[in-house]
């Protein structure tokens, strides 16, 4: 679901063509392409540093966690769940909407991490944490198109 | 329904990959395309009554179609033909804005071709008015707007047949 569909659906409920409203805010989302195209370039070609990054901030600051615990295999997974949600993000950022991001990624999200153990709080912390280095990498104006993604990530852990 | 970036988002997601070069070059081809996308809406909305009218006089109301024993004959069948034309009219639309024909085949073109060969309604001539859509809408919007609705009128025609 992007914006664009979200949009399509509507006027289509109510069997009209879009209103003019409608086409002026779909021609305001595709102008934005530009920016959605290089935000999106700009969490895949980084990924793997913000990961890093993170991990080590978040092993500071919750040091008794699984991806801590010496168990190489649970450390890959839980970077890799993290390297998703990133990619996620960028999909969301592209459509504009965020239905990507939570149709993909957030529903039933905390019923997941609870049956695997892991503890919210931590996981939420260590999302903090991605957060921040992806805000530190991006220009002002990207950063608030992306923080609002995480922030949903995080209330839905909550 | 997908459109041109949930078709590329979806494609992705399955592999688990961010979009390729291929993906981004479309999609910016798509996100520069608005302008041309939503004036064209805007242009079928304010005139899809006569777009239908038009069509149907360039294609269907002259021919044995409309006379006694024809499909188009009463009233009743008349207006529901136009108002079928009216929906494709406005799922082109659609189709178009999102640049990808996915909501026609669920919304159209799923149980279509079937449901007009029980009612008895002939499929030549329906692709024969939507062809006439076509070239009616391609006056009205322009050249290159009109190419990219002809894509969806196609691809509706080649749905029923």
């Amino acid at each position: 679901m992007s914006l664009v569909t979200e949009l399509i659906l509507n006027a289509d409920s109510e069997a009209r063509y879009p209103a003019p409203k409608e086409l002026r805010i779909f021609q305001d989302f595709l102008k934005t392409g530009e920016q959605r195209i290089r935000i999106a370039g700009t969490l895949s070609e980084n990924e793997q540093r913000i990961i890093q990054n993170a991990f080590a901030k978040f092993w500071e600051r919750c040091p008794v966690t699984p991806s801590n615990s010496g168990n190489p295999r649970k450390t890959a997974s839980c970077q890799r769940d993290v390297g998703w949600y990133i990619r996620l993000i960028a999909y969301s950022i592209l459509a504009g909407s965020e239905q990507p991001l939570v149709e993909i990624g957030t529903v039933g999200i905390k019923e997941m991490y609870n049956s695997l153990e892991i503890p919210l709080k931590n996981i939420v912390e260590c999302m903090r944490c991605v957060k921040e280095e992806t805000l530190s990498l991006l220009r002002p104006e990207d950063a608030t198109e992306v923080a609002p993604y995480f922030d949903l990530i995080i209330r839905s852990l909550s | 329904m997908q459109d041109a970036i949930t078709s590329l988002i979806n494609a992705s997601d399955v592999q688990g990959r961010y979009l390729d070069n291929a993906g981004v070059e479309k999609l910016r081809a798509y996100f520069q395309s608005g302008e041309l996308r939503s004036r064209a809406a805007t242009t079928i909305s304010a005139n899809s009554s006569s777009i239908v009218t038009q069509a149907v006089a360039k294609s269907l109301m002259y021919t044995d179609i409309t006379a006694p024993g024809g499909n188009m004959y009463t009233c009743r069948r008349y207006a529901a033909c136009i108002r079928d034309l009216d929906y494709f009219l406005r799922y082109a639309t659609y189709a178009m804005l999102a640049g990808d024909p996915s909501i026609l085949d669920e919304r159209i073109l799923n149980g279509l071709r079937e449901t007009y060969n029980s009612l008895g309604v002939p499929i030549g001539g329906t692709i024969r008015a939507i062809q006439a859509m076509k070239e009616v809408t391609a006056d009205l919007v322009g050249a290159e707007a009109g190419k990219e609705m002809g894509v969806y009128f196609d691809y509706i025609c080649s749905g029923l047949s």
